[in-house]
């Protein structure tokens, strides 16, 4: 009982700093049979990553188009935990495991799509569209809680996935 | 050497517990065909300190000299015992062998010598003239330059007769070479006096092995030590000569327990370096499985079990 208070809590504060300090929106709790604990998952007011692949697939696509490709906000997934806590890569694989790589909400882009694609001629599968759907490969937010509630957040990504030029 | 590239088969000496490549074919194969790069130890007895430009031996980690025994790419050789054993069993023709061997690598160096001097003699030719011995031959009836350099050459070989007949090549070449003996080698290898002994492999006790080394170096990844960037490896897309390091990796046990604290400050550090932090585990873990299964399976068996997570910064 007193564990799922914790989780409880810990899932608020997370929820709370999303919402109120970094504007997500449709913050949702994921619970599923073979998760450790429930996930969340929302929209973040602007794109928190871009792959370094897809980078290059949209300079390409942009130098045939006259403007350039909008980087609409992308659905993530996010997993609280406590500072405190230590996690095995076993428990990281079985999490990884059972999500799918698109979170179950809304897409912006699927639904903004006669928008997107007004100008190129509705080229679904253009390969920096990819990118969002098929070839989109795990990843998660970890949402790393202080006991002072101080968040950080960080990327952990299933695979080896080669850094951002930053 | 003679041996085919594949099959060639590299000497690790295991002396005092370190895995040391010598020889220098042997280290550009494994760094061209097995993507072992490895850290140069070697340094100059005179000048130890000097450490920017290190030389041979190369030093293996120990997974690595393991993952070269598994990939049957070379064999670990026990240098002390090896040494005093085939020294001891040595029979005529092999010490005839290895004296014939070392002629050879003399008088090779000998031409080595001979051509750089010859060379950097050609390149100062015409600064040479006003040197002082030119000087003591104008002493004698004042002649054109070009006669004057037959004459130094006469009143040089003067001192010994054996001079002409022995080498009547390139003027200055044949002085320096019979004044001087045939120059001393120390032989950076003792290849030539040690026979390969594979056998002596099994006799070895040989390091566990770390399956993300082999996971990572299955897809072409190089490994260097990765303590200056904060983890146990570096991990470069290619050859380190070519490309920055997409990554600092630690190793981790299956069900070994991670402090976040850990993960966050690492994969602080390797955004800060514009890398990315990754961990990695095998499923089998050898402690559970125990050595000689895992060994059994070969690299393939074990790679599909290797899970391997990347963190970075989320800059939010």
């Amino acid at each position: 009982m007193s564990r799922s208070d914790h989780m409880d809590a810990l899932t608020q504060v997370v929820v709370n700093n999303l919402a109120n300090q970094h504007d997500w929106t449709g913050i949702a709790v994921h619970t599923q049979a073979g998760l450790p604990r429930p996930l969340l998952y929302g929209l973040p007011p602007k794109r928190l990553y871009v792959h370094p692949d897809e980078q290059i697939e949209t300079i390409k696509a942009e130098k045939d188009r006259p403007d350039r490709i909008r980087q609409l906000p992308e659905q993530e997934w996010v997993l609280p935990l406590h500072l405190s806590e230590k996690w095995s890569p076993a428990r990281f694989a079985q999490v990884f495991d059972a999500i799918h790589p698109v979170p179950p909400g809304r897409d912006p882009v699927t639904d903004e799509d006669d928008d997107d694609t007004a100008g190129s001629g509705g080229d679904r599968d253009a390969p920096w569209k990819l990118w969002r759907g098929p070839k989109r490969g795990k990843r998660l937010l970890l949402a790393t809680v202080q006991d002072d509630s101080t968040v950080a957040y960080y990327w952990i990504h299933d695979g080896l996935v080669k850094p951002r030029q930053n | 050497m003679a041996s085919p590239v594949a099959d060639r088969q590299v000497r690790i000496s295991k002396i005092a517990g370190r895995y040391l490549v010598f020889d220098i074919d042997d280290v550009v194969h494994i760094r061209r065909q097995h993507g072992i790069c490895s850290v140069f130890t070697g340094t100059m007895p005179q000048n130890a300190t000097q450490n920017v430009l290190l030389g041979l031996p190369v030093e293996l980690y120990a997974e690595e000299a393991r993952l070269l025994v598994d990939k049957k790419a070379a064999y670990i050789a026990d240098e002390s015992a090896d040494h005093l054993t085939q020294l001891k069993t040595m029979d005529e023709t092999a010490r005839r062998e290895y004296i014939a061997s070392l002629k050879s690598q003399r008088r090779n160096a000998q031409l080595v010598f001979a051509d750089a001097k010859a060379r950097s003699l050609a390149k100062h030719a015409d600064k040479r003239k006003p040197s002082p011995r030119d000087q003591v031959s104008k002493d004698g009836p004042a002649i054109g330059s070009g006669l004057d350099d037959k004459k130094t050459s006469i009143i040089d070989g003067a001192g010994g007769d054996t001079l002409f007949d022995s080498r009547p090549v390139s003027k200055p070449v044949p002085k320096t070479v019979t004044v001087e003996a045939m120059p001393a080698i120390t032989p950076t290898t003792s290849n030539a006096l040690i026979r390969p002994n594979p056998s002596s492999v099994a006799a070895l006790e040989l390091p566990s092995s770390d399956l993300l080394l082999a996971y990572l170096n299955a897809r072409g990844y190089f490994i260097t030590p990765g303590l200056r960037f904060g983890g146990d490896y570096s991990v470069y897309p290619g050859d380190p000569f070519r490309f920055h390091a997409h990554y600092l990796a630690n190793s981790y046990g299956w069900d070994e327990e991670i402090p976040m604290l850990d993960l966050l400050t690492s994969g602080r550090l390797g955004t800060a370096v514009k890398k990315s932090y990754l961990f990695g585990a095998a499923r089998n873990d050898q402690k559970a499985a125990g050595g000689p299964n895992v060994s059994a399976d070969g690299d393939k068996g074990g790679d599909e079990d290797v899970r391997v997570f990347c963190v970075e910064w989320a800059a939010m």
